[in-house]
C-alpha cells in the first residue's frame, strides 16, 4: 500500500528538544514532553484504522470546524498512542461531537469538567488497558495515551487552551487524561455499553462530562444497602456542594464492595434504582452551606442526583483490595449527555433495505 | 538529526463567522443583547443598555436571554437578529 499523502504542514526540527520547544512554544502540548508526530507515525495510525487523511470525522457545529482522521491522528501520536489506540481516539470524538454531549459548552466552561472515557468490550484486553489496579489513576498505557490524545485534540483542534476556549475557573487532574476500561473479567455484572445498550461482544466507548472523582470508603459492612447508602451520601454532599441539578453520574465499584453486591444478587439497574432514590437532596439544604440565597420559597422542593435510575452509569472497576468507591459528578446536570459508541460501527450508514 | 513533524491545529480557519461590518455610529440603531442569564450578565448588561441610549443615543436595546447558557442561542433569538443593526453577545460571568 502506498503511503496516504498528508496535508498538514511540516516543519523541520533538529533534534527531539527542537521538537519538545518547537510543540511547546507554540501552545501545542499540555505541558508534558510529546511524541514527535512524523508522517510516518502518523501515517501507521490512519492505516491501522483504514482511514484516509481527509476522511471526515465529524463537524464541530459551535464553529463549523471540519475535524479530519489526519489531525486526530496527528494528536494521537502526541499523546503516544499506538496504531491500535487510534480507532478508540476517533470513536470517543465521533461521540463528543454529537449534539447531546454539547462539547463546546463542556470543555470551555468555567466549571472546569474533563472528558471520562470509559472502555468496554474485547478491545480493552487486545490494548492491555486495565482496569484493575488504579483504576482512575496513572493505570496503564492504553488508558493513559488515549485520555491524553481526547485532550490534546481539544486542545489544538477546537482551542481548548487554558484562557482561551477553555474558560475553567479550577479544572481538575482529569484534564491530562481521564480514561478507565471497565473490569469485565471479574465482574458478574453486564458491562456499562451493555447496560446501555450494546452487544457484548462489541467493544464500545462511552464519553461523559465529568467533574472529578469523589471516593468514598466503607470497609464496614457487606449489606448492599448500606455499601450504596454511603455512595448515595457523597452524590448528595455534591448536590450541597456543587450543583443541584440532575444529570449523568457514574459511579465507580471496585472488587470489595462490589462483591457483597453481586452476592446478594444486586444487579447494575438494582443498584441504580437505589441510588436514585437516595441521592436527592430538599432545596432548604443549601441553606446550610452557605447558599440560603437561592433557597427562596422553595425549600420542600426535593432534588434528585439523575432523572432517572439509568442517568447512573455504575462501573466495575479498581483494585482487589480495599472497601473503596467513587461517585463522578457530571458537570453541571443535563447540559451534556453521555454518549455511548461502538468502536468501528457507522453511525451515519444508512438501515439495510427491507 | 532533523525530525520532520507535522502541525496538529487546523491551520485553516473554521468556514463560518466572520467579523460584521462595524458601525459608522450608534444614534438611533437598534442594539440586540444576548445573555446568556448568569448572574453576573445582569448588572452588566443593565449598565450597557442605559449607557448605548444616554451616552450615544441609541434608539432601542432588545434584550434576549439563551435557554440554556452553555448552548449556541436559541433559534428565535438567532432569527430576530437579522432585525437589528448590532449586537452584543459572548458576554459569560
Amino acid at each position: 500500500m502506498a503511503p496516504v499523502q498528508l496535508s498538514s504542514t511540516t516543519y523541520d526540527a533538529d533534534g527531539i528538544s527542537a521538537v519538545q520547544e518547537l510543540y511547546h512554544s507554540n501552545g501545542w502540548t499540555d505541558g508534558l514532553p510529546i511524541v514527535p508526530p512524523t508522517a510516518d507515525a502518523v501515517q501507521a495510525c490512519l492505516e491501522w484504522a483504514m482511514m484516509p487523511p481527509d476522511q471526515l470525522i465529524g463537524i464541530e457545529p459551535v464553529r463549523g470546524a471540519a475535524i479530519t482522521a489526519e489531525k486526530l491522528a496527528i494528536n494521537a501520536v502526541m499523546a503516544g498512542c499506538l496504531p491500535m489506540h487510534f480507532p478508540v481516539v476517533v470513536t470517543a470524538w465521533m461521540a463528543m461531537m454529537r449534539d447531546e454531549f454539547l462539547m463546546h459548552g463542556a470543555t470551555a466552561s468555567t466549571g472546569g469538567c474533563a472528558v471520562l472515557v470509559v472502555l468496554n468490550g474485547p478491545i480493552r484486553r487486545e490494548l492491555g488497558a486495565n482496569g484493575t489496579f488504579n483504576a482512575l489513576g496513572n493505570s496503564d498505557r492504553a488508558t493513559a495515551v488515549i485520555g491524553r490524545a481526547v485532550r490534546l485534540c481539544l486542545i489544538n483542534l477546537m482551542d481548548v487552551r487554558p484562557g482561551e476556549i477553555d474558560r475553567s475557573t479550577l479544572g481538575h487532574p482529569g484534564k491530562y487524561s481521564y480514561c478507565v476500561a471497565e473490569d469485565e473479567e471479574d465482574s458478574s455484572w453486564l458491562s456499562l455499553s451493555e447496560q446501555r445498550g450494546l452487544e457484548k461482544a462489541a467493544s464500545a466507548v462511552t464519553v461523559m462530562a465529568a467533574g472529578a472523582p469523589r471516593q468514598i470508603m466503607n470497609e464496614w459492612t457487606t449489606k448492599p444497602e448500606e455499601i450504596l447508602e454511603t455512595f448515595a451520601a457523597e452524590m448528595r454532599a455534591n448536590l450541597r456542594h456543587y450543583s443541584i441539578h440532575p444529570g449523568n453520574y457514574a459511579i465507580i465499584v471496585p472488587k470489595q464492595l462490589r462483591e457483597h453486591l453481586q452476592a446478594a444478587g444486586w444487579t447494575k439497574t438494582m443498584v441504580a434504582e437505589f441510588i436514585h432514590q437516595r441521592a436527592r437532596i430538599h432545596r432548604r439544604e443549601w441553606a446550610e452551606v452557605g447558599k440560603g440565597a437561592v433557597v427562596r420559597d422553595r425549600g420542600d422542593s426535593v432534588y434528585p442526583a439523575m432523572d432517572s435510575a439509568d442517568q447512573l452509569l455504575v462501573i466495575a472497576a479498581g483494585g482487589p483490595a480495599g472497601g473503596f468507591g467513587a461517585i463522578i459528578p457530571p458537570w453541571l446536570g443535563n447540559k451534556s449527555h453521555a454518549v455511548t459508541l461502538a468502536i468501528g460501527a457507522c453511525v451515519d450508514c444508512e438501515p439495510p433495505k427491507t | 538529526m532533523i525530525i520532520r513533524v507535522l502541525d496538529p491545529t487546523m491551520e485553516k480557519g473554521a468556514p463560518i463567522g466572520q467579523p460584521a461590518p462595524r458601525l459608522d455610529t450608534l444614534k438611533g440603531k437598534r442594539i440586540g443583547f444576548i445573555s446568556n442569564g448568569k448572574e453576573g450578565t445582569k448588572g452588566f448588561f443593565a449598565h450597557l443598555d442605559r449607557m448605548l441610549r444616554e451616552d450615544y443615543g441609541v434608539a432601542e436595546v432588545i434584550n434576549r436571554t439563551k435557554s440554556n447558557y452553555s448552548a449556541p442561542a436559541d433559534a428565535d433569538i438567532v432569527a430576530e437578529i437579522k432585525g437589528w443593526d448590532a449586537l452584543v453577545s459572548g458576554i459569560g460571568d
